[in-house]
């Protein structure tokens, strides 16, 4: 087996056509789950073969607190033995759990003082903050889920368009889109190769609010309308990393897909269509990043278990 | 009633705006009015010492406002943790964006 260890860390590229077609082709629900889920398993088989590949190339260096055993001609014959790679590894083992533990700490602070800033306020299911700077967000947790939106915001939208923004915000805290988005962040920590699924389930969660706030106010082109009003009105924050690219962002592609028919509810994509092939190479892709480091782990535990008398 | 407490500098008790209305009323019909404004959510009212502290409730609505600002402009990347309606537009979004709508208006009015 050997090199297979390495295998969970390139992986993740068999998703990338996915990412792609996910977006366009799938039912948006269908696209998050399942971009998501591939993206959980290869994040932490990747994790796993990392922290393999540390113990097995450090277990000789000097002053290390692991047995000497653990690097053993047998074990290497499980997981490869490589000094350089085996101290590559730590600090990046080191890097994915400082850079998880910081995404995890931020996200818990802004949640954790947004409820605090709503605290003097009714508890009401929607939250509206006399403010013109226009902006709007689901905010999960605390006592119960809020939507949270300013009066700037409100001001510039007719009846149904706000409805359909409080539809969408709604579908957001509901689907529990903030588990997805959470997960996939951590995925694209653990190893960069996820980056692109991270910002496909990004989309199509959006995507996905988008469609249940259309089939709640019962017309497309109002949702289309608040987004594209909404985005119109606080245009002064421009994103920069989207500066260089030619491609159209994702606000006018939702607005775009919702002026466009209703997505096809389906729950795994036809095999014979490209996105049906992508889907099943994202699954093959997943399967053996699972076994292999499945295979390793456990050859590896099996093989320290008679190698080190405990 | 309203007013005299937003011309508060912060909480008032029920005391100082008797006070403020100029003595007319009595102390328990500003508590009666008080507790009314109370229900519909118009005034809050916090414990201090052995009375009650009363605010407006828009001052709690600009209050929180401010607070959230604090919070969102605290944080570089907000897209980051909170899933925002709409996120910033590229260079060429804004255009497409209108002729996008544009379109979809003279579809209705055909």
């Amino acid at each position: 087996m050997g090199l297979f260890v390495f295998l969970p860390l390139v992986l993740p590229l068999t998703a990338w056509p996915m990412a792609r077609l996910a977006e366009q082709r799938l039912h948006p629900r269908t696209a998050t789950r399942l971009l998501t889920g591939v993206a959980a398993v290869m994040a932490v088989c990747s994790t796993v073969c990392l922290a393999l590949v540390m113990v097995v190339g450090t277990a000789q260096l000097p002053g290390n607190p692991l047995p000497d055993g653990w690097s053993d001609p047998e074990v290497r014959a499980a997981v490869p033995y490589d000094e350089v790679v085996g101290k590559a590894a730590i600090p990046a083992l080191c890097a994915v759990v400082a850079a998880s533990a910081r995404m995890l700490w931020r996200h818990g602070r802004v949640r954790r003082g947004a409820h605090r800033a709503l605290a003097g306020l009714p508890g009401t299911s929607v939250a509206v903050l006399p403010d013109d700077v226009p902006y709007a967000y689901a905010l999960p947790g605390g006592r119960r889920d809020r939507v949270v939106v300013t009066t700037g915001l409100l001001g510039c939208l007719r009846p149904a368009e706000r409805r359909a923004l409080f539809a969408h915000e709604r579908a957001h805290l509901a689907a529990r889109h903030h588990r997805f988005l959470l997960a996939v962040r951590l995925a694209a920590i653990a190893n960069p190769f996820l980056r692109p699924l991270r910002t496909s389930v990004t989309y199509t969660a959006e995507r996905w609010a988008d469609e249940e706030a259309a089939r709640a106010v019962g017309s497309r082109r109002t949702v289309a309308r608040a987004i594209g009003r909404a985005a119109l009105v606080s245009r002064g924050t421009p994103v920069a990393t989207l500066a260089g690219l030619a491609a159209p962002g994702p606000v006018p592609r939702r607005v775009a897909a919702l002026l466009g028919p209703a997505p096809a509810v389906r729950d795994w994509p036809s095999a014979f269509a490209s996105v049906g092939l992508a889907a099943w190479a994202a699954a093959a892709g997943t399967a053996v990043s699972a076994m292999s480091s499945a295979n390793s782990a456990v050859t590896m535990f099996l093989i320290l278990r008679a190698a080190t008398p405990l | 009633m309203l007013s005299a407490l937003r011309e508060a500098d912060g909480p008032a008790t029920a005391g100082w705006v008797q006070e403020r209305l100029g003595g007319d009323l009595a102390y328990t019909t500003v508590i009666t009015i008080l507790t009314r404004l109370l229900d519909k959510g118009a005034v809050t009212r916090e414990r201090a010492g052995r009375s009650f502290a009363w605010t407006p409730a828009s001052d709690h609505a600009g209050l929180a406002a401010r607070k959230m600002r604090k919070v969102l402009d605290a944080e570089s990347d907000r897209g980051a943790v909170l899933a925002s309606f709409v996120t910033g537009l590229g260079p060429d979004d804004e255009r497409l964006l209108r002729e996008l709508l544009d379109h979809s208006r003279d579809e209705r009015e055909d």
